[in-house]
């Protein structure tokens, strides 16, 4: 190659990469909000998929399809009990399209409640398992269910059904009744909470002894409810409210009156 | 350079850009992939069962701007190429080139002839969108007993996804024509240029893996990659339209001038190729 080929060659890359310096400064603005609400962009949450046809999905074309035929491809893999396929298979379709809310909370509810089930049957098949060693298994793979969760809550950090998820898998599968307390009142906090998040919350306080913070907390829950609203129970909270403070023993004119 | 010879070179351009498009529409290719495209969003229709994870409308959406973005790209980068390399091979470039046209102005006709056709693609699978969201919009709305306040789709937004992709296919294009300034065959160019297309769609991976990196040579070639080529994710928003929400109108514009600023250095880089190629 000749020279001047080497210098119009250098030349057309020093053009590109001023191009490129100039166009990634003019558009950083929206490329900063178009990351924060898609970070299937990040590197981290794409490295579950690298290789698997992930690339399909990023060309901007038919991520919600790929997403759907993989967890068709999952729902083959669960109802063969196929562990390690199905697992991987969840994992691929959130990182394809973590949007949808659907794919992380019932692919968490299918690690951490049936594939114990599917381990421990076939564990059984050789040896009677001990309580101990069953435990063992429940708690894996609730941490495994965690996991996809805490990625989730990256990706929904607003939504408190991913928090109430992670509340009922610490309660349910780890028994751990102060953890769950704590991921059910972080539920309760965001909007559009269900109302039953708070309720549990108190429930599990009182569960835990702490039944003076319990009463605080559905006082305070109270006074938002709005009382012309079927769906919030306020009738119920009160009812909660008064048997606290019954077993408090509080004085009846230190009792909590709500508003007109 | 005075208005007369400006208004010449102008009058040049369109007439290339002009029998470009006839061609382009005389070729089967170019109304073979438009009826195809067409198919496509509406077989999503179809496909509405399937959904999982998303609302009905937005995977139609979804599955209509997945049909735009694949057979536009298709069209971006095949019809382009064949577009160029048929003046080529079949030697009518000779013939034009002997006439006053500076190379430029039969490049940037090319271009300008390409671009039309990527618009009446994108404008026509555009309006397949918008009719099949109306009509699934309207049945669903039927439906509810609760009429929301805000509608279902957000029809601004489905415009502004549309104007992006077609910057998008439109900076492709340019891409396209700047490998044919050098190239040697079509099937040359059509390869380099789906490559092409996928590493600016996995740019922005490019880009954080050279921040990432603690090795030199990484950060130089993810730094290198994330300059040279550019970031196709940009114009996707969200990986598909927020159907129902609105993106900022100075994000739109913002990406629009970015792919245009980037179609103009690219077809400047073309032309500059291109004129120095032996014919």
């Amino acid at each position: 190659m000749s020279f001047s080929r080497w210098l119009s060659t250098g030349g057309v890359l020093l053009a590109l990469v001023v191009a490129g310096a100039i166009g990634s400064w003019f558009v950083s603005p929206a490329w900063t909000r178009i990351r924060q609400h898609d970070p299937a962009l990040n590197l981290a949450a794409l490295e579950d998929a690298l290789g698997q046809g992930v690339t399909v999905a990023l060309l901007g074309g038919f991520r919600s399809l790929v997403a759907d035929f993989l967890w068709l491809a999952n729902n083959a893999a669960w109802e063969a009990r196929n562990l390690p396929k199905s697992q991987s298979l969840i994992r691929l379709t959130t990182a394809v399209d973590p949007r949808p809310l659907y794919f992380w909370i019932n692919g968490a509810r299918m690690i951490a409640y049936d594939m114990p089930v599917w381990r421990i049957d076939e564990q059984s098949n050789r040896k009677v398992l001990t309580e101990k060693a069953r435990r063992q298994v429940d708690c894996e793979q609730a941490e495994v269910a965690l996991e996809l969760l805490e990625a989730a809550l990256r990706h929904h950090p607003s939504n408190p059904l991913v928090s109430i998820e992670i509340a009922n898998i610490h309660l349910r599968r780890l028994g751990d009744v102060e953890t769950a307390a704590r991921f059910y009142r972080a539920a309760a906090s965001q909007p559009g909470a269900p109302g039953f998040a708070a309720r549990i919350h108190a429930e599990l306080l009182k569960k835990l002894g702490r039944r003076k913070e319990a009463l605080e907390w559905l006082v305070a829950h109270h006074r938002k409810l709005d009382p012309q609203d079927p769906a919030a129970l306020a009738a119920v909270v009160l009812q909660r409210i008064r048997e606290l403070e019954e077993s408090l023993a509080i004085p009846r004119p230190e009792r909590y009156q709500p508003g007109p | 350079m005075n208005p007369a010879s400006i208004a010449g070179s102008l009058a040049r351009v369109r007439a290339i850009a002009r029998v470009t498009w006839l061609e382009a529409v005389r070729q089967r290719f170019f109304s073979v992939l438009l009826l195809i495209g067409v198919g496509g969003v509406a077989s999503g229709l179809f496909f509405r069962e399937f959904n999982f994870g998303v609302s009905e409308l937005k995977f139609i959406a979804d599955f209509g701007f997945g049909g735009l973005t694949l057979f536009g790209s298709i069209v971006a980068i095949v019809g382009t190429a064949q577009l160029f390399f048929s003046d080529i091979d079949n030697r009518t470039v000779y013939t034009v080139l002997a006439k006053p046209v500076h190379r430029g102005e039969f490049l940037a006709g090319k271009f300008l002839g390409a671009a039309l056709v990527l618009g009446v693609f994108v404008g026509s699978l555009g309006l397949s969108i918008g009719a099949v969201l109306a009509w699934r919009e309207q049945a669903i709305l039927e439906t509810l007993i609760d009429i929301p306040d805000s509608p279902l789709v957000s029809y601004a937004t489905v415009a502004s996804l549309v104007l992006l992709q077609a910057v998008k296919l439109a900076l492709l294009a340019a891409i396209t024509l700047f490998v044919a300034s050098y190239a040697r065959t079509n099937l040359f160019t059509v390869v380099v240029c789906f490559v092409v297309l996928v590493i600016c769609h996995l740019q922005p991976v490019a880009q954080e893996a050279w921040r990432a990196s603690a090795a030199l040579f990484p950060r130089v070639m993810g730094g290198a990659l994330a300059l040279i080529f550019p970031n196709f994710q940009l114009f996707t928003f969200k990986d598909g339209p927020s159907i129902d929400g609105r993106i900022p109108v100075g994000d739109v514009l913002r990406v629009a001038l970015y792919g245009i600023g980037y179609t103009g250095v690219v077809m400047s880089l073309a032309i500059f190729s291109f004129s120095r190629r032996e014919l």
